[in-house]
């Protein structure tokens, strides 16, 4: 089984973020950057899906020179070849069009199956892998917790709310959006880094980015800081403030 | 000793004898005149059988050894600090005689008889073949043989001490196995002794001294061959290997090569490594102090150096066969060289400042590990969190770093900016822990209150220390090279850092990297400004840890217990200084999952708390954590847990009445 | 093209509550723009369900009615949806953000050569829809710049779903083209895990008790606690390792790793070995005697008190909250 995992280089979970002066992005000078997480999930998926049924897995990623480090990373952990798309101005384009250049590159390797993250730790628009399905006219399933490959097809588990799964049975080629959490994670090796030294990274160029249909105009501080409230009064006051907090604001209730 | 001789050889007889009722005694050793062709003949057949079936088995042992991979990081250099350890372990015994004086001491007359016996020895075999070269005769000889005679004694009552010990007595780190080799070796030995001695209490004509001459020989002859085909290689081996073992305690090797991941396989161990374990003596002094054997777990050292010792003499030096049991299911032998085992070892570095014939083992039980994580063999759910935290957030405890920024606009920490005398290295303790904290708060009090200028670094990663000993090169090489930047970027000049792990791994581990800054702990710190810090009167007791990284890895014992002084009275645990008992936390293990058996920390923390002191002073953040939580479970009302740098800050000046003196 | 567009949810005939909370975004958008809101409620057999919202105040209820539409796929639902929204035209269509709607809405808008703005936490005029970037540190305000429909998910909790205007509304019957052959998903029935043993990582509501608690025969104060509220119980090490609760229900970094939508730590200090099991929760209530515990550190919200007294005050209060 061929199958390919796309995947995007954010920045740092932990990072102290700074806006930048135009407002409309963040300060990216003294950021570190690394994959995606719900990505790191679709890729340890794609290496136990080849582990157990062969096969090769393609890692593929969109960005400027910066994002070969994170491709480099995931031949380490023990994809087989990576493809760069390079393109300075993901900024300029929207899901759409960075979904476009992604299916451009892969179409051309005709995988049996796409994997990606659920969603990106940046941008949270958990979009990119369905538009890809709809650009490559293939199926997709989202929020997959399992993939188990059948007879020229797969059966997968998909999470839904509230504690619910829902097994998935769909032909191939197919794109799956992967849920953090489903496997476990590997660790970097020594082993894996000085294997990956052999391994092939293809850069293509990405077409030039057309209009967008949705603009990000303003980022700013939301407004409320996290910081800790303390409840006082009478044990009574104090549980009928919990209470309330647990209504409306943490929902629970 | 000397004079006692002297005085028997002037109070004999001008002809050397003297009538005892009864009793022939003699201060001549009597040998044998005559000796036929047949007689001949035999001697010289049995010197070469002895030989022959010596080399039969010691041959293996040194192509092994010899054949073993090169050890690229060997230099003889410092050859200084060789010859003492082989003057002070080797021929003055002194480390078997301090870790366990009386069996020691009776060891110690053994090694040193067996010295005096050399020439003894030799000459009696050679006068079998006729071209003996001491005389009976002459006064020098006479001697000679007396002093040896003396040793004699003391060899065959040492030996049977040893005896009784082994076969009576029975300490459990000798294994639960009865050693019937040992016994035959004790029984040869004292044989040894009283044919010699024997023949000073025979005529020189009688058919006696003959049966006294074959049977010394044919226990030499017996008892050389024996020596490879048992422990008692290591009269052998073992001086060569405290001369040339590694220099530095605990020291991990470089890796070499491409193809280099630490000990995999066979063909991964080193001909120090082969040396080491050929030399094992199967005294147990290092599953006596490991707290992993005491607590109920897998890991002996004693098995891990046993189980190279077998792999090598199973497979051969060249093997690709995996080292560790897991990953060689098809073999049999030596399962405690495993995987479980060797990741329960908390590089504590008991067993190897224990042993006597020089066998390093952390660096073995560390390139276990290398070997199973650089490769990805090492799956373990604690283990892989840890290396994903230092991947992702650099440091250990998988927390955002934003956390830490919080804590030094808390405490309003100056961040370095070159101008500060000392950077404060917060560690991931100090800089997350909220105990860690407490401590790295109240040392930047002894420190303003000092006037010594410092600030912490802006950003800060794991030194790499949990990822080092749990073999994660790439981690540990990341994270050092990450490291030595931001000093370098920041000009650092002088680091003090409260966690002896972090001072260790910067000051040693690092420098196969580059060389960092100078640093030290702040027990060093403070013991070097003590004259300046207040004296508390209140006698309070006070038991001190000391922490494996700082006693034994750094060699610091008396900066910690000079703070302790200064704020009560000291009191000494059971095992203190250079033995120790671990907290549990080192080597990793303080971020993997729950423990088998029993708890080391409890084990300790019970310890400590039984001497009755009011306090258990740490010098480690690492061991306060361990302990905070075994203390509060093994006692109603526990001592105070406090760090060396609580224990001084307490009696500071609050922070508003403090006046910063320029006192350096 | 004008008006707003509501796209509900429902499985098996049962609404999805968070539609109710994008047709009062929808309301609220369609008045502040002067133009008409209408809701889409699509299935096989909608027509209680429909009938149901016509007591809103909405322009039109179009029920989108076909048997392929009985279990949800995302082939028959795009291609059901395209049909309808092209039909009704509308400015703008807003979808209420659930697992389904992450599912079909962005290949949806595709079809229209436009990008659903997902997750959307406020609106403000323009209209511009904001956004959380970087799991909440920081928002970002969104505007749609093509030509087609705009498309909007609304985030949980973000509108009030009992907020909806009444008012009346007719219900017309949409029947879509659909080919059983252009549906390429077989779902399967949904389904729980048994639960074998204790899963705290994906407990959405956790208590959790430490040390405080003293005695193992106080435990039950906080069980019910637990109970009242739906959590799962879980504990410190010191809880677990004198046996009070089994090593399962262990939550640090020598036991579980958690992420609920409330964490409630009683009678926990908060050791880092603790919080590093917990940090990922999203929202952390504590109660605890020490004002200088380190949980409070952590916590969103904290109580300095006697846990004792707290927490059974506490137990009545969420008892008679739920009723």
């Amino acid at each position: 089984m061929k199958i390919l995992v796309a995947i995007k280089q954010v920045p740092e979970r932990d990072a102290q973020v700074h806006v930048a002066a135009d407002g409309k992005w963040i300060d990216e000078s003294d950021l570190n950057y690394t994959i995606n997480e719900p990505d790191a999930y679709a890729l340890e998926e794609a290496l136990q899906l080849k582990e157990k049924n062969g096969g090769e897995v393609v890692v593929v990623c969109a960005g400027p020179e910066r994002v070969t480090s994170t491709l480099r990373e995931a031949l380490a952990k023990g994809a087989d070849r990576a493809i760069h798309i390079e393109a300075d101005d993901l900024g300029a384009r929207d899901t759409l069009g960075v979904a476009q250049i992604l299916a451009d590159a892969m179409k051309a390797e005709s995988p049996d199956l796409i994997l990606t993250g659920l969603q990106s730790d940046d941008l949270g628009l958990g979009q990119t892998g369905v538009v890809m399905a709809e650009l490559l006219g293939i199926p997709h399933a989202t929020i997959i917790m399992h993939v188990e490959a059948t007879g020229g097809g797969l059966k997968v588990k998909r999470e839904l709310e509230d504690g619910w799964f829902q097994h998935v049975e769909m032909p191939l080629p197919a794109l799956l959006t992967i849920q953090s959490g489903g496997n476990k994670l590997r660790y970097a090796t020594l082993m894996g880094i000085k294997k990956a030294k052999t391994k092939e990274t293809k850069t293509v160029q990405a077409a030039a980015a057309t209009a967008p249909a949705i603009a990000l105009e303003r980022v700013y501080l939301p407004e409320k800081q996290k910081k800790t409230e303390m409840l006082t009064g009478t044990p009574d006051q104090v549980a009928a403030k919990i209470v309330e907090k647990l209504k409306f604001e943490v929902r629970v209730i | 000793m000397v004079d006692v001789t002297l005085a028997a050889v002037t109070c004999t007889h001008p002809s050397g004898t003297m009538l005892f009722p009864a009793m022939w005694v003699s201060t001549t050793l009597a040998e044998p005149a005559h000796f036929s062709w047949l007689e001949t003949g035999l001697l010289v057949a049995g010197i070469v059988a002895s030989i022959t079936l010596f080399f039969w088995r010691f041959g293996p042992i040194l192509r092994n050894i010899f054949h073993s991979k090169k050890d690229a990081d060997f230099s003889l250099h410092p050859v200084g600090r060789r010859v003492w350890d082989f003057f002070w372990e080797v021929l003055c015994q002194g480390k078997v005689i301090r870790q366990r004086p009386l069996p020691g001491l009776a060891h110690a007359f053994v090694f040193w008889g067996f010295l005096a016996f050399a020439l003894v020895s030799s000459n009696h075999i050679a006068n079998g073949l006729q071209i003996g070269f001491l005389s009976p005769e002459s006064y020098i000889d006479k001697f000679y043989f007396l002093f040896a005679a003396a040793w004699a004694l003391l060899v065959a009552v040492g030996i049977t001490g040893l005896f009784i010990r082994r076969f009576f007595v029975r300490p459990i780190w000798l294994g639960k196995k009865v050693s019937i080799e040992s016994g035959w070796i004790a029984f040869l030995i004292f044989l040894l002794m009283v044919s010699y001695l024997g023949a000073f209490f025979v005529s020189p004509d009688g058919a006696a001294v003959k049966a006294l001459w074959w049977t010394h020989t044919l226990t030499l002859l017996v008892f050389l061959p024996l020596i490879p085909h048992t422990k008692h290689l290591h009269l052998v081996i073992s001086p060569v290997t405290v001369f040339l073992k590694r220099d530095g305690f605990s020291k991990i090797p470089p890796l070499t090569g491409d193809e280099d991941f630490g000990l995999v396989a066979g063909k991964d161990v080193t001909q120090l490594v082969s040396l080491q374990v050929y030399s094992c003596v199967e005294c147990g002094r290092c599953t006596e102090h490991c707290p992993a054997a005491n607590s109920g777990k897998v890991l002996d050292p004693k098995e891990i150096a046993l189980g190279v010792r077998s792999y090598l003499n199973t497979l051969g030096p060249a093997s690709d066969v995996a080292l560790l049991a897991e990953a060689r299911p098809e073999t049999s032998f030596a399962p405690l060289l495993s995987m479980e085992a060797a990741f329960e070892c908390t590089t504590c570095g008991a067993c190897e400042y224990q042993c006597p014939v020089g066998i390093q083992h952390v660096p073995v039980i560390v390139g276990l590990r290398r070997g199973a994580t650089n490769t990805g063999m090492w799956e373990d759910t604690y283990g892989t969190k840890l290396f994903l935290a230092l991947e992702k957030n650099g440091n250990a405890l998988g927390l955002s770093s934003m956390e830490r920024d919080k804590f030094i606009q808390k405490e309003a920490f100056p961040i370095f900016d070159g101008t500060q005398e000392y950077c404060l290295w917060l560690g991931c303790m100090g800089g997350y822990d909220p105990k860690g904290r407490e401590i790295i708060a109240d040392f930047a009090r002894v420190m303003n209150y000092l006037g010594v200028t410092f600030g912490v670094l802006k950003k800060e990663k794991c030194t790499g220390d949990p990822a080092r000993r749990l073999g994660n090169d790439l981690a540990f090489q990341t994270l050092a090279e990450a490291g030595l930047k931001t000093f370098e970027t920041a000009k650092v000049q002088k680091i003090v850092a409260i966690c002896p792990h972090c001072v260790r791994t910067i000051a040693n581990d690092w420098r196969e990297y580059g060389i960092a800054p100078e640093i030290e702990h702040h027990s060093e710190f403070m013991a070097r400004h003590k004259d300046h810090l207040p004296k508390q009167a209140s006698g309070e007791s006070i038991v001190y840890h000391d922490p494996c990284y700082l006693g034994r890895y750094r060699d610091v014992y008396e900066a910690p217990r000079e703070i302790v002084r200064q704020a009560g009275t000291l009191v000494e645990a059971p095992r203190s200084h250079e033995r120790s008992f671990c907290c549990g936390a080192g080597g990793g293990l303080a971020f993997l999952g729950e423990e088998q058996g029993e708890r080391v920390s409890h084990i300790r923390a019970a310890e400590l708390a039984g001497t009755g002191a009011k306090v258990v002073g740490t010098a480690c953040p690492f061991c306060n954590t361990m302990f905070r939580d075994a203390l509060a479970e093994i006692s109603e009302a526990p001592p105070q847990l406090l760090d060396i740098a609580q224990l001084t800050a307490r009696a500071l000046p609050n922070a508003s009445e403090s006046v910063n003196q320029q006192v350096r | 093209m004008s008006g707003v567009l509501v796209v509900m949810e429902q499985r098996d005939g049962n609404w999805n509550r968070m539609s109710f909370e994008a047709l009062t975004a929808g309301q609220q958008l369609a008045a502040k723009l002067g133009v008409e809101c209408s809701a889409i409620v699509m299935g096989d057999g909608v027509g209680s369900l429909a009938v149901e919202v016509s007591s809103k105040k909405l322009a039109k209820i179009i029920a989108i009615e076909h048997t392929l539409l009985k279990a949800y796929t995302s082939d028959a639902y795009v291609a059901a949806l395209d049909q309808a929204v092209k039909q009704a035209a509308p400015a703008y269509v807003i979808f209420p953000h659930t697992y389904q709607v992450r599912d079909f809405a962005p290949a949806l808008a595709t079809r229209f050569r436009s990008v659903l703005i997902s997750d959307v936490i406020a609106m403000h005029d323009g209209p511009v829809f904001v956004r959380q970037l970087l799991q909440g540190k920081l928002n970002a305000d969104y505007r749609h710049t093509a030509a087609g429909p705009c498309f909007v998910s609304i985030q949980a909790g973000t509108f009030r779903g009992d907020a909806v205007e009444a008012g009346t509304a007719a219900v017309e019957t949409f029947a879509p083209t659909l080919d059983a052959a252009q549906i390429r998903n077989k779902p399967g029935e949904l389904f729980r895990e048994s639960a074998q043993t204790v899963d705290l990582s994906a407990a959405p509501v956790i208590v959790s008790v430490g040390r405080g608690i003293g005695e193992q025969e106080n435990i039950p104060l906080v069980e019910e606690l637990a109970k009242a509220l739906g959590a799962e119980l879980a504990a410190s090490r010191p809880i677990c390792d004198n046996g009070w609760l089994p090593m399962e229900r262990q939550v640090g970094s020598s036991g579980q790793t958690v992420s609920p939508k409330l964490y409630l730590a009683v009678g926990i200090s908060g050791a880092i070995q603790h919080l590093v099991g917990m940090k990922g929760s999203k929202t952390v209530i504590a109660i605890n005697k020490d004002e200088n515990a380190p949980i409070f550190e952590v916590a969103d919200y904290g109580v300095v008190g006697d846990l004792f007294v707290i927490v059974p005050a506490l137990t009545k209060a969420v008892l008679a909250a739920r009723g």
